[in-house]
Order: C-alpha cells, then sequence, then structure tokens
C-alpha cells in the first residue's frame, strides 16, 4: 500500500500555514531540497481567525521575520485593507503596526511566493506518519495518507489546530480542522508511537456576517492612517504600495440587558461550562461567554466588525468568540446594535487540538529526543499567525543549518522578541496558549519594531537568508542613522530669535547659551524635524532614518540603562551548561531541580534559572559545580 | 562528632548577629533556653525569648535546619539576635553552658565538606555571578526580613503591579476601552508609594543605629583633646570588637558601649589644612571617612580662637549634612566669658549642639552620652519602631527603588511617554522584588490577565 518517492529532501515542513510557510520559504531560500506538504492547497497561508496581522507586541515579531529574511510582513505590505500604528503617544518600544488584511489576497500572494521559490515543492498531501531510524533517535522520512515516502534529513512539523481537531459549537462536536478543513487524524498517533507527550489545547473564533445584514450607522467607523506604515523593511520607501485605498473597520457594543442576559440564561449549553471542552484555552482570549461570567461588573465589551476582504462581504466580528450552540449564538450576536438583522454566514465555534509539551524542544525548536525533528507554530502551544510565523522560520532556518552542519541560530531574550517567544515557550514551557505580548519582553526598549533590522539584518544575512543586494542597503541605512547621530549630538544650535520662537511654538524653554542639538533633542516637545528647522540645513535623510536617529538620541538615557540590564542578563546567559551534565549525580540540587534539569538540560545557567521549580540554591549549586569542574 | 557553636554571619553585610550551632545536640541545646521551642520546626523561622536563669536575655528569631538539609549537613540551630557584641557573646556562652562546644575556624565549612556539602569558599567565588542575578540572592536573603516589613514591601510592590499592569494593558490592548491611565492617576500614586518608602526608609537609620552602632569620627585640631575625649569614653567600657563583617575594622580604633547603643569611633588624623603633602593625604582620608560616619564630635580648645582655617573645615564638615556635636573641651580650665565668645562665634547663623566637657577631668561626659543617646535612639526608646529596615542591602534597593520613584515622577512632570515612565516604575518594583525575591515580569502579565478583560 505504499511505495518510495523518487523525491528526496532535506527539508520536509508538514503544514503549510504560518508557520509552515515561512520554515518552507527560509530553508529553500537557504538552498535546502524542500518539501511542504498541507492537507488542502486552498489553505495555504489562510487566516482561520481575526483577518489581520500585527498588534502590540504582534507587529514586532513582523518586523523581526522581516528583518531576519521571512516573508510574512512583504506578504502584508501586499495585501493589507488597512494600516494603522498602534500606541503612538506611548512610546517607541511599543508602537506597534497593524494591518487589517484581505484574507484570499493574502493566500494567493503567498502561494505563488511558495509556487515560485526555488528548492521549493509543495504537495497537497496528508502526512500521517514519520519515519525515524531503528533506535528512534533521528528522522528519517514521512508518509503520506496515499502511501508515498519521502526520504528527508529533516522534518519541520508545523500542523496548527489540526491535530486530532474537533470542532465544537453548543451540543454539536465534529471532527474537524479550521475553516471546515479535514483534520490529521494519524498523524498525532504516529507522533505518539515515536514516544512524543501529546496535550490537548482549545482555541476559538468568532462568526463571520454579512455586512449587508448589518446597519453600519449604529457603530463607530475605525479607520486607518493617512500616513500608511508598511511591515517590510523592504519597502520603506515604496511609494507604490502604500497608494491604495483603505476599508473601514466599525465598532459596536455587546449590552447587558440583552448580550449579557442571552450568554448568562444559556450558560448551561456552553460546552466550556457544562465540562464537554476538555483542553485549555487561553486567559487572554476568551469567549465572550468567559468575558461575561469572570468580568461581570463590565457593563459592555467593545466588539469590532472587520472585513475579510475587498472581493467579500464576509466580516469578521472581533471579540465575540464563542462555543455556544448556534441559536444562541444568533441571538447574541442580534442583541448588538448594527447587527439586529445577522445571518451568520460562519458560526463560531470553539476547536480542540493536539499539541505538544514545548519544554521538550531545544531552543533551535528540535525535539530533543529525537535529531532533525522540528516543531513549530500552534502545535507548539502557541497562539496567533506571527507567533507562529516567527517559530516557523526559526524552525526552518535551523533545520537548514542542521543539514548544512551549522551552528544554530539561536535569539535571545535580549535580541528579539522572537527571542523570548522560543525562550518562554521552551524553558518555562506554557500551560495555556501563549500570545506574544509586550509585558514579556524584560528589554522592550531595546527589542523596538524601528530597529528589528538593526538587531537582525546582519544575522539574516550570514545565514543566506538576505540578499546581498538587500544587505548593502542596510549597511547603507546603518551608516547614515550613524553619521547623523554623530553630527547631531556635535551640532550646535544658537540661541537666535527664530530657535527661540520654534522652540516657543513647541511649548517649551527658550535657550539663552549654545545648545548642543541633541541635548535639545531629548527635549520630549522638540523632534528631528524641528532641529532641522533650527539648524536650517535640511540634509535630507530618508523618513526611517530620520525616525531612527530621533529615537535613539531621544531616549539614550533609558536606552543605555537597558543595555546595562542586557549586559547583567548576559553573564549568566554566557555560563553555559554542557548537554553531557547528568544532574541525578549532583549533590545540592533539590530532587525537582534534579529531575527537572535532566528533563530540560538547560544550555546556560541564565535558561536553567528561568526554569519554573528551579530554586536560587539550586542555581548557586550549579555555579560551585561548574566551577569545581572547571579545575 | 561534638555539637559546635560560634558567632557567624549572615552572607552579605547585615549586621544582625547570628549565633550559629551544629550538631546533634543543636536542637536540645535550643530547646533548654528558647522561649518558643514547641513551634521549632526545619526550614522555619521562629520569635521568642532566648531566657537563661530565669532571665530574659534578648528577643530573637530563630531558624531549625534539619540534617542532612543544612549548610554543614548535620542538625543546625540560627540565633538571630540583635546586633551589638554583648548580647551575641553572652548568647554564645550561654549555648557552650548548654553543651556545645566553641567552634575552630573554618570548622563549620569543613563539616560542610566532609558532609558532601557546598564548599564555602567556593560559594564566595561564586557570589559575585549570583548576586549579578540579583533577585536570586534575595530570595535567600528574604528569610532575613521581618514580617512586618515584608507585608510593607508586598503591598507597596503591589500597588506597582497594579500601575504597571494597567499601563501594560493599555500598551497591549490599545483600541479597548479600558480608562487610560492619566498622568494625575500615575502622580497621585507615585506621591503615595513615595511617602510609603520615605517612611520605611527612616526607619533603616534607627535600625542601623540599633543593629551596627553609631559611626562616629571624633575630630578637631591637633591637641584639641581628642585622644584624652576617646580614652575617656572607651576607658570605661572598652567593647569587644567584633567580628562583623562590613563594620570596616581597620579604621575603628574603638568600640565603645554607652548603655545599648555602640558607638564606632573612627580614627581620625588631626583634620587642619595643611600644605605638607603627607599630612595632606592624612586629612583628605579624615574627610573621606565623613561619609562613613553618622556623628561628628568636634572638639575645640579654648585656648585657641576659631580662625578662618578651622571655619573652614567646619563648614566643610557642615555641609555633608551629618550631626554634630561641638565639644568645648578644657571647661575647668578657662573663664565663663571665653566660653561665651566661643558658643557665640559657633552659635552664629544657627542654634547648636554644645556641650562643655573636660575630657581629662571627665566632666560633661555623662551629659555627652545622654545626648548621644537622645539623638539616635529617641524612636527606639519610646518603642514606636516595630517595623524597622537592618539589613544594608535592604535599604539600598528600597533607596534605589525610592529614586527609581522620583524619577517616574519627574518624568510624568515633563509628559514624557507613558511606556518611558513604566521603564521606572518597573524598575521601582523590580528593586523592590529583590528584597523579596519576586520576579517582575511574570506578575505584571498575571496581573494583566487577572485584571482585565481582553482578547479577540
Amino acid at each position: 500500500m505504499s511505495y518510495e518517492s523518487s523525491e528526496e529532501y532535506d527539508v520536509v515542513v508538514i503544514g503549510g500555514g504560518h508557520a509552515g510557510c515561512e520554515a518552507a520559504l527560509a530553508s529553500s531560500r537557504m538552498g535546502m531540497r524542500t518539501a511542504m506538504f498541507l492537507i488542502n492547497m486552498d489553505t495555504l497561508a489562510n487566516m482561520p481567525c481575526n483577518p489581520s496581522i500585527g498588534g502590540t507586541s504582534k507587529g514586532h515579531l513582523v518586523k523581526e521575520i522581516d528583518a531576519l529574511g521571512g516573508q510574512m510582513g512583504k506578504n502584508a505590505d501586499k495585501t493589507f485593507l488597512q494600516s494603522k500604528m498602534l500606541n503612538t503617544s506611548k512610546g517607541p518600544a511599543v508602537y506597534s503596526l497593524r494591518m487589517q488584511s484581505d484574507r484570499k489576497m493574502y493566500h494567493i500572494e503567498m502561494k505563488k511566493t511558495v509556487e515560485n521559490a526555488k528548492n521549493l515543492d509543495v504537495y497537497q498531501a496528508e502526512i500521517t506518519d514519520i519515519i525515524t531510524d531503528g533506535n528512534n533517535k533521528k528522522i528519517i522520512g514521512v508518509k503520506t495518507k496515499i502511501g508515498a515516502i519521502y526520504k528527508t534529513k529533516t522534518v519541520v512539523i508545523a500542523t496548527g489546530t489540526y491535530l486530532k481537531g474537533m470542532v465544537i459549537i453548543g451540543e454539536v462536536f465534529y471532527e474537524s480542522g479550521p475553516d471546515g478543513v479535514f483534520p490529521a487524524k494519524q498523524l498525532s498517533d504516529s507522533l505518539k508511537e515515536h514516544g512524543i507527550f501529546l496535550r490537548r489545547f482549545k482555541t476559538g473564533t468568532p462568526a463571520r456576517i454579512n455586512i449587508h445584514n448589518m446597519d453600519l450607522n449604529k457603530m463607530e467607523v475605525q479607520k486607518g492612517d493617512t500616513n500608511i506604515s508598511l511591515f517590510s523593511f523592504e519597502n520603506e520607501e515604496n511609494e507604490v504600495l502604500r497608494d491604495r485605498p483603505q476599508i473601514d473597520c466599525y465598532l459596536t457594543y455587546t449590552n447587558e440587558e440583552n448580550t449579557h442576559k442571552i450568554i448568562l440564561d444559556n450558560l448551561d449549553r456552553s460546552p466550556i461550562y457544562s465540562g464537554k471542552i476538555k483542553g485549555i484555552g487561553p486567559r487572554y482570549c476568551p469567549s465572550i461567554e468567559d468575558k461575561v461570567v469572570r468580568f461581570r461588573d463590565k457593563l459592555r465589551h467593545q466588539i469590532f466588525i472587520e472585513p475579510l476582504g475587498k472581493d467579500t462581504s464576509e466580516m469578521y466580528i472581533q471579540g465575540m468568540s464563542s462555543s455556544m450552540p448556534e441559536e444562541v449564538q444568533i441571538q447574541m450576536y442580534r442583541s448588538l446594535p448594527g447587527l439586529e438583522k445577522a445571518k451568520l454566514m460562519r458560526p463560531a465555534y470553539a476547536i480542540e487540538y493536539d499539541c505538544i509539551d514545548s519544554t521538550m524542544l531545544n531552543l533551535n525548536l528540535e525535539y530533543k529526543d529525537i535529531e532533525g525533528l522540528f516543531f513549530a507554530g500552534q502545535v507548539n502551544g502557541s497562539s496567533g499567525y506571527e507567533e507562529a510565523a516567527a517559530q516557523g522560520l526559526m524552525a526552518g532556518i535551523n533545520a537548514a543549518l542542521k543539514v548544512q552542519n551549522k551552528d544554530p541560530l539561536i535569539l535571545d531574550r535580549s535580541e528579539a522578541y522572537i527571542g523570548v517567544l522560543i525562550d518562554d515557550l521552551v524553558t518555562k514551557g506554557t500551560n495555556e496558549p501563549y500570545r506574544m505580548m509586550t509585558s514579556r519582553a524584560e528589554y522592550r526598549l531595546h527589542l523596538r519594531q524601528d530597529n528589528a533590522d538593526l538587531r537582525l539584518r546582519e544575522k539574516g544575512y550570514n545565514i543566506g537568508l538576505v540578499s546581498e543586494e538587500v544587505y548593502n542597503k542596510f549597511l547603507d541605512k546603518k551608516e547614515k542613522i550613524e553619521k547623523e547621530i554623530e553630527r547631531i549630538r556635535n551640532l550646535n544650535i544658537y540661541p537666535t530669535t527664530e530657535t527661540n520662537s520654534i522652540l516657543a511654538s513647541l511649548g517649551t524653554n527658550p535657550i539663552d547659551k549654545v545648545y548642543k542639538a541633541s541635548e535639545l533633542l531629548k527635549r520630549n516637545e522638540v523632534k528631528y524635524e524641528n532641529i532641522i528647522e533650527m539648524d536650517g540645513n535640511d540634509v535630507n535623510l530618508p523618513k526611517a532614518v530620520k525616525e531612527e536617529v530621533e529615537i535613539q538620541i531621544k531616549y539614550e538615557g533609558y536606552i543605555k540603562l537597558q543595555k546595562e540590564q542586557i549586559d547583567e542578563f548576559k553573564k549568566l546567559e554566557e555560563r553555559k551548561l554542557s548537554q553531557d551534565i547528568i544532574y541525578s549525580d549532583i549533590k545540592g540540587l533539590s530532587l525537582e531541580a534534579r529531575q527537572k534539569l535532566d528533563k530540560q538540560k538547560p544550555t546556560s545557567i541564565g535558561q536553567a534559572s528561568r526554569i519554573s521549580g528551579i530554586s536560587p540554591s539550586d542555581i548557586s549549586v550549579l555555579l560551585i559545580y561548574l566551577n569545581q569542574n572547571k579545575k | 562528632m561534638s555539637t559546635i557553636a560560634a558567632i557567624g554571619t549572615a552572607t552579605g553585610s547585615s549586621g544582625i548577629n547570628i549565633i550559629r550551632i551544629s550538631g546533634k545536640d543543636s536542637l536540645n541545646i535550643i530547646n533548654k533556653i528558647f522561649s518558643n521551642k514547641d513551634k521549632l520546626c526545619p526550614n522555619e523561622i521562629h520569635y521568642g525569648k532566648i531566657i537563661y536563669n530565669g532571665e530574659n536575655v534578648d528577643n530573637v528569631l530563630v531558624s531549625y535546619f534539619k540534617a542532612p538539609n543544612s549548610f554543614t549537613g548535620e542538625d543546625i540551630v540560627e540565633i538571630n539576635c540583635h546586633g551589638g557584641t554583648y548580647i551575641a557573646k553572652n548568647i554564645l556562652e550561654i549555648v557552650l553552658k548548654c553543651g556545645a562546644r566553641l567552634a575552630g575556624p573554618g570548622e563549620f565549612t569543613k563539616r560542610a565538606f566532609l558532609n558532601g556539602k557546598m564548599d564555602l569558599s567556593e560559594a564566595e567565588a561564586t557570589i559575585d555571578l549570583i548576586n549579578s542575578k540579583t533577585n536570586l540572592e534575595a530570595r535567600i536573603a528574604s528569610s532575613q526580613m521581618s514580617g512586618k516589613l515584608k507585608d510593607d514591601i508586598v503591598s507597596i510592590r503591589s500597588k506597582m503591579i497594579d500601575i504597571l499592569a494597567h499601563i501594560d494593558v493599555n500598551v497591549d490592548y490599545p483600541e479597548y476601552d479600558y480608562e487610560q491611565l492619566s498622568n494625575d492617576n500615575i502622580s497621585i500614586f507615585l506621591e503615595e508609594e513615595i511617602n510609603r518608602l520615605k517612611k520605611l526608609l527612616s526607619s533603616y537609620e534607627e535600625g542601623k543605629v540599633i543593629k551596627e552602632g553609631v559611626n562616629v569620627a571624633i575630630l578637631g585640631r591637633p591637641n584639641a583633646g581628642k585622644s584624652s575625649l576617646l580614652n575617656n569614653l572607651a576607658q570605661e567600657d572598652r567593647a569587644i570588637v567584633t567580628d562583623i563583617e562590613g563594620t570596616t575594622r581597620d579604621v575603628i580604633s574603638e568600640t565603645v558601649n554607652i548603655g545599648d547603643l555602640i558607638l564606632n569611633i573612627f580614627d581620625t588624623a588631626g583634620i587642619r589644612e595643611s600644605k605638607d603633602e603627607i599630612e595632606k593625604i592624612g586629612i583628605e582620608k579624615s574627610f573621606k571617612i565623613l561619609d562613613k560616619v553618622d556623628l561628628v564630635l568636634y572638639i575645640i580648645d579654648p585656648g585657641k580662637e576659631i580662625d578662618e582655617e578651622e571655619k573652614n573645615i567646619l563648614s566643610k564638615i557642615e555641609n555633608k549634612g551629618l550631626k554634630i556635636i561641638y565639644l568645648i573641651n578644657k571647661m575647668d580650665k578657662y573663664e565663663k566669658t571665653i566660653f561665651d565668645t566661643i558658643l557665640n562665634e559657633i552659635n552664629q547663623n544657627e542654634e547648636k549642639e554644645v556641650i562643655l566637657i573636660s575630657a581629662k577631668e571627665n566632666l560633661g561626659i555623662e551629659e555627652l552620652k545622654n545626648r548621644i543617646k537622645q539623638m539616635f535612639l529617641k524612636d527606639f526608646l519610646n518603642n514606636t519602631s516595630e517595623n524597622v529596615i537592618v539589613n544594608s542591602r535592604h535599604k539600598d534597593l528600597i533607596q534605589k527603588s525610592l529614586d527609581m520613584l522620583f524619577k517616574a515622577k519627574e518624568e510624568i512632570n515633563n509628559s514624557v511617554p507613558i511606556d518611558m515612565v513604566s521603564i521606572s516604575i518597573k524598575e521601582s518594583a523590580r528593586l523592590l522584588g529583590q528584597i523579596i525575591g519576586e520576579d517582575i515580569d511574570l506578575d505584571v502579565a498575571k496581573r494583566v490577565f487577572d485584571k482585565f478583560c481582553i482578547g479577540k
């Protein structure tokens, strides 16, 4: 019933979602013969939940993916319906770009990119088995449902919510992947046979409603920015992409008298409250019934209405995911102003799926016990397209580096949100679907979206994901930034009437002696453009350069403080722990520490200190152990 | 192996004295002398009294570590008593009378080594590394804190976390209709927490004085009578030199007890402006010492006019904001009018603490001692200071935490973006967290989930 394919691969990617696409594109671009398998070709890079890319901290991930040479940002730039920079008044570290995306166009554009990629084959096929060597220590191939066996050196599993996917709508349960696609029913069993422990997580999505059944006049219009920002650093000066009509979103609210009452009256029919859903759902992404129950004193909840695309009337009802029975859902949605006549084109549903315990991975996302087997995305217990794409990119890169016999690319917590994401998953683990948040990043002032290229471009170039041309352009930008910072630091601003009238118009104190431009720029009210105005000599730099110069000078003191904290952090990260240490033999470690350390095999003292249950005294014992073994 | 005991010190530079007992009889010994012995169980700290021969010796904290889970691998009892070598020495003697023997140098370490426990010297070698992730250290040290102080810090920090979580929600969910924190809200919060931290800090001076003593410099021109005063203070009750780490013994010439109070008297070269290079170094050193002292006793020789040079020196000292008691020496030798002239001279700008003494004839010394006690033990004597910071590391952290709140306040006043302000508040909370050993990032994330309704 099976046959051996004549094709052999360096990297096989299972899954064609946001993680799978990044993984496959990364490894193929790094010269690896790569194959991507997905159950349905028409769901490649699908957005089964919200039709948007980016947002707080997720926007940072997209920028970082882009800086390393990934695809998500470019694809979003090509297909956005609305672009909005969030948090612009709250400080540069938390500026976050979010785009409403055209779901279908996003799929089509990504599919084109995948199809056109060199070294990359894409197949519609369900992978039912992974194949390892005799000792189950090393991956050697995969098998499709039809029986084709492909030999490969590495595998990236990026199955999203497909593994034993189970959709739940009220009392109705059925096996399904997201958006009505077939689930992957057999791969779970194969993983278990190879000793991989699986757990059940749950997530959910709201209904899609036809815009023609809505009364938009009863809602608030939500517009995009007039000055459009894009994700990709390569599009910094691309005016063509910016020149596009934007589509509006809308805002409406739930209400206590109707919406909340309907929910509370029907709570016994909610599969979560009746105990039928066993999977663990995310706290930060609660269903509307969760919100109403947990936050009873909140009189109304915001509901955003977002378009799925320019060629469709389907609207996404953000804020109202649910697993209530369909008839209850209809009542719920209709209780919202503007949705009185709503018909559910697609009902809201919850979905349960198998995922792994991410602490069984190394920081390169390779499974600890099976060489060459990588995991990325929701199957690792994360949630979100951007989180998935970030892991996919890193898994694809590291699978390729593995085949090339090179050191893995590991970003630490001080280098990138991607580093925080992966370290959180691998070191701390997660008991619920994990979402990126700015508050998870200790060094967020350094991990800004504006400097993602300064942080990561070179790494992308070194592994061969960033082209020579793009890299040279980056070097040029970097040099311009450095030179301009130097110039502003040494630039004298004289206390002329013009200068003081500019300062007065900005609402800040006049000057009575010569100031360095950088000193004035540190005043909260003063922008880079004002300095240029006072100086009267426009050096005519690209917008991105100006922004970077302004941020770096304006927040110099804070950035310096953060750098010091990073240095402290690095000290413990750089105390490496060998993978050969047998922790159960180390006297003085607590029993719990021995077990956890033996299981997780941290690579550094710093990583060990973040494992839950490892106490400070365990860490001091480890330090002593390291010192003793040095002698 | 016999049971050994010695005065140990806590890791770091805390001023609490610890009497450590190690060996199989540790528990028997403490049971004989501890009022709260019934409560003792492993790895807990209990408050109680050391009572010997019916006498109340000291209020102490006692911890018990059961073999093999202790530093030496044997049963260990640790008695945390008040500072001042008398008390510690007293308690040690009682412990020895109850059956322990005095530990030899390095004997605890030796036992730890023999029992396969960590080697102290190596622990010390690595302490810097541990400190670099300072909240780790804090988790160890947190046990040294009084419950009340801990409660206060937990409560202040919790307020900070509330604010941080609120800021983070505003930042992470910018389009949701959570009340956006206004600068006014944050200002009010900052003001409240600043006051609470200030109050805590003021308790430190008191606490430190009780545990570590008052650091005193005796200054004055050569031959004003410094050494006579020193001898006078010292002869009466020459204290045993402590082994407490951190009291820099090399510069303390004498440690003197006056009642409950310890005076650590720092050796100083005679201060006067000098052109002689070598003498200059000595004088600079004396001024350096002023950074460490709490009190300056400045002796004036009435036989010599207070000249410009001396005035200069005095204003230098005064500018440091130290407490100063002026002592006009040789009161038995001169006419009252001379003293009045000098008093006028000293009190020119404001009323100063001045005492007439005769160091040689032991006149005015009692008054001096009482003044010092009043200066430093006011609250303690009134018994109002339940909640004192005793650990200088804790004090430093609280001070830094306070500084960060001041910074945040200034930022708010300057309309710095909220995310920047949150960095200062977060740093402030992180520093407090080091005292109680909590990780700020986890806490904030958790609070966000607990308090706010967010998500798609």
